[in-house]
């Protein structure tokens, strides 16, 4: 009696082994971060899109430095590009005003010539352009506008700001001027 | 007998809740409550050098899924592009007015408008979009993009 009496009184001071709990707690924080999988990240291109302006003169105004046959203007700080498309929605020929500057499928090597030439005429000092209308088939596939689009959006205006003000215009199917 | 014992046990529960606030913190981490408007079941084209946008500040942008049959998808529905975006922008005029902003019709409406099309989307359906944006006012467009391949 005496006995029972003393386990009820005394305050036995119980240690858990929490070293068990803390093993689970590593061993899921370590399942969650490697069988994490981010979700896709999505970036943007940004780009102030102004209503088009009309073609007026596409004939005029070469552009020095652009080779014999430059670039049309209509508006005259913007820089006209035409895009047709194939079957497929493939680029097909992409145009600097009159002047042919890539055929085919956009791969590197034809994205790395259009930039070149989107260059030479950006960088060029005496050039007012300031905006990209794009004139392209209504067959394109968005993705293969997206690489012009990139391409156009890299550029930069003399001020070192990247050109932002581009402009779509659909021609129709199969068109080219 | 010892069922009977009045020994008093104190675990120290520090360590579960540190579990509890790790596992919560996680989810919040991860959770993307945006994920509802988007529809994931579009292919957007993969293209390096698209950045994510910080919009903070500015208005909630007008975020547009475009499949590719035409149709605009928003929480699960198949709009049609003219009526969503006409609809969408008289809300947005709604709420400049009840902000206290003056806006008269025909100026640019201070919202982005978030384009994310699937990348079979061909350029005439997309046009229809920026048009139709274009028509009620938007101009500042992002166009999106993966940033590597899935």
């Amino acid at each position: 009696m005496s006995r029972r009496h003393r386990k009820k009184t005394k305050s036995a001071n119980v240690e858990l082994n929490l070293a068990a709990m803390l093993d689970m707690a590593f061993q899921m924080l370590a399942f969650f971060v490697l069988t994490f999988k981010p979700a896709p990240v999505e970036g943007q291109l940004s780009m102030h899109l102004p209503p088009p302006v009309a073609i007026t003169n596409p004939d005029t105004k070469p552009v020095e430095g652009a080779g014999n046959e430059g670039p049309e203007i209509s508006d005259e700080n913007t820089l006209n590009l035409f895009v047709t498309a194939n079957e497929r929605g493939d680029a097909d020929v992409v145009k600097m005003g009159a002047r042919p500057i890539s055929k085919g499928a956009l791969n590197k090597v034809l994205l790395g010539r259009i930039n070149e030439e989107l260059k030479v005429v950006f960088n060029g000092a005496q050039l007012p352009f300031d905006r990209i209308q794009l004139s392209v088939d209504p067959r394109l596939r968005y993705d293969e506008l997206m690489k012009l689009v990139d391409l156009c959006t890299k550029q930069k205006l003399p001020d070192g700001k990247l050109l932002q003000r581009i402009s779509f215009i659909e021609m129709p199917e199969g068109a080219m001027p | 007998m010892s069922a009977q014992s009045s020994e008093s046990i104190d675990p120290n529960l520090t360590p579960m809740l540190d579990l509890v606030f790790q596992l919560i913190t996680f989810f919040m981490l991860v959770t993307n409550f945006k994920g509802a408007s988007m529809d994931l079941s579009l292919k957007l084209p993969v293209l390096g050098s698209a950045r994510p946008l910080d919009w903070q500040g500015k208005l909630e942008p007008l975020l547009i899924n475009l499949n590719s049959e035409g149709k605009i998808r928003s929480a699960g529905i198949n709009h049609e592009i003219e009526p969503f975006i006409k609809r969408e922008a008289r809300f947005v005029k709604l709420q400049l007015q009840a902000g206290g902003t003056e806006y008269k019709e025909g100026q640019e409406l201070p919202v982005p408008v978030i384009v994310r099309a699937d990348k079979d989307v061909k350029f005439s359906m997309l046009n229809q979009v920026i048009r139709t944006c274009q028509d009620v006012g938007y101009r500042q467009f992002s166009l999106s993009a993966m940033t590597r391949e899935q």
